[in-house]
């Protein structure tokens, strides 16, 4: 049971990391930008969540708010932080975006206060499930479901719809799609927009499990999701999600085997250097050099 | 007292978490406490999921656990949500109503060592209790509590020292007897200058910090001399 209790903390924390990772990966797809922002539209993600949740005693409207408003704000970023940037080395926007989240972890400071939020009434963080002798929390199993439902969801979109097609067109040659009529402006705001609302979402329902959320709480996952995407395959969708799992799973395990000697959230870049040592186009990414 | 044989200790990784779990193992054996396993988290760490699972597994009489607020709440509505009923006992810096805050019904009966009596009959605490309530919108934590008995003795050192001269008020503050804070009688200091009072326990009984217990065992906690 020890070792299914494992993977389950695995498997749910790689799912998280999955969902907040992947807006990342599209935005260095697309632009060739390391959006360490992101960090700080996960953690406004979370804020409205439970702000939202708290005023209107439900955490659905919570998350309903979350997920109309964080894109707003990633869009936000790409016009006014990251476009006016844009003929600049790759660098300048990126130490832009890590000004804009110190900002922003203080902006949280200042409003929410250094205490952070805690909801008012979250049922769904203390609801647990024994199945077979294995404890699941409620919010486990909703970070799963939501994971796979939005990756499915991602998938049929940009294999079913023009719009969907025209953005992977975009990703990977953006000067043929452009020739074919393909408006590369409207795909860089639809990519800020998804990647905002699925930090959101990470967000939500990180503070559910948590129950807490603090100015801080996107500073463990921004950097992990850093490592993530460079594991993946800059850029790739798939590597990323493969790179999350398997993340996810070495670090529930390893807190345990290696724990004693090794601080959990160095695992994650103890395993980047030693992929970036045998494998350095990452887990699905390939060679150009 | 809680009939504790076997432990799971899990410190938070920093000179607080340490500190204070170094004297909990180095203490453990005299009281017939055995620890069987031992866990560390990083102060940014608010999923458990491993710890947990791995104490789910030792099955002790007991949880020893150092942090704050912020990680000892998550940390304990996650042990009590995997269905792990053994007393958790927390360190002084669980002391925050923001504790009982975030772990909610999970909060009920963690023991928090070296907190402060909160209904003690003393108006000085009482009188402190409502004047920071009122400044600042919600109850003071400990930590609150320690900071105000400190100024309270720097300002009874410099006092006694008759000057403001640094060397004298740190010789007036090192020979310092029986002095009343809000937390209790300070016996004086050790020669490394470190604290000798008994320190009270608490329990959270209806959402609410309720004393347990007061140690004046003052050899069980004694701190180090050199």
């Amino acid at each position: 049971m020890y070792y299914i209790d494992l993977a389950v903390t695995g498997v749910s924390v790689g799912c998280m990391y999955a969902m907040m990772a992947v807006g990342l990966t599209l935005v260095y797809g697309l632009l060739r930008i390391l959006h360490v922002a992101h960090a700080a539209v996960f953690a406004l993600g979370a804020y409205v969540t439970v702000v939202v949740a708290n005023a209107t005693g439900s955490v659905g409207a919570g998350f309903l708010a979350a997920i109309f408003i964080t894109p707003l704000f990633g869009m936000a970023i790409y016009r006014m932080l990251y476009e006016p940037l844009l003929s600049y080395r790759p660098d300048v926007p990126m130490i832009a975006s890590v000004g804009l989240l110190v900002l922003m972890q203080d902006a949280f400071r200042i409003v929410f206060g250094e205490q952070g939020v805690t909801f008012r009434n979250n049922t769904y963080g203390f609801t647990t499930f024994d199945v077979f002798g294995v404890t699941v929390n409620a919010v486990q199993i909703a970070i799963v479901v939501s994971a796979v439902v939005i990756f499915l969801g991602l998938h049929l979109f940009t294999t079913r719809t023009r719009i969907g097609v025209g953005w992977r067109a975009t990703v990977s040659q953006p000067k043929i799609a452009a020739s074919f009529g393909i408006d590369s402006i409207k795909v860089r705001y639809l990519n800020f927009a998804i990647g905002s609302a699925l930090a959101a979402v990470a967000g939500g329902l990180v503070a559910l499990l948590n129950n807490l959320v603090d100015p801080v709480i996107g500073y463990v996952v921004s950097y992990k999701a850093l490592a993530i995407i460079v594991l993946g395959g800059l850029g790739s969708v798939r590597g990323t999600l493969i790179a999350s799992l398997v993340l996810g799973l070495v670090e529930s395990y390893g807190t345990i085997f290696i724990g004693r000697w090794l601080d959990r959230d160095a695992i994650a870049f103890l395993a980047l250097i030693a992929l970036l040592m045998i494998r350095p186009q990452g887990f699905v990414g390939t060679r150009t050099a | 007292m809680l009939g504790i044989k076997k432990v799971s200790a899990i410190t938070m990784d920093n000179d607080y978490g340490q500190a204070t779990m170094d004297g909990f193992l180095e203490a453990a054996p005299k009281y017939g406490i055995e620890v069987i396993n031992k866990y560390s988290y990083s102060l940014k760490d608010r999923q458990f999921g491993s710890i947990v699972a791995s104490v789910k597994r030792d099955n002790p009489d007991g949880i020893y656990a150092t942090g704050y607020f912020f990680t000892g709440g998550p940390l304990v509505s996650q042990l009590r949500a995997a269905g792990i009923k053994a007393p958790i006992i927390g360190s002084q810096a669980f002391d925050s109503e923001k504790f009982i805050e975030i772990a909610g019904p999970a909060a009920e009966g963690t023991y928090i060592v070296d907190s402060f009596d909160r209904n003690r009959k003393d108006e000085a605490l009482q009188h402190f209790f409502t004047e920071f309530q009122k400044r600042a919108g919600y109850a003071p934590e400990g930590v609150a509590a320690v900071t105000y008995s400190a100024v309270k003795l720097m300002a009874d050192g410099i006092k006694r020292a008759g000057s403001t001269d640094p060397v004298k008020v740190r010789d007036a503050l090192a020979a310092t007897k029986n002095f009343t804070m809000l937390e209790g009688n300070l016996n004086g200091f050790n020669s490394l200058h470190e604290i000798i009072m008994p320190i009270s326990v608490n329990a959270i009984k209806d959402g609410k910090f309720q004393a347990a217990a007061q140690i004046t065992d003052l050899d069980a906690f004694a701190p180090p001399e050199k």
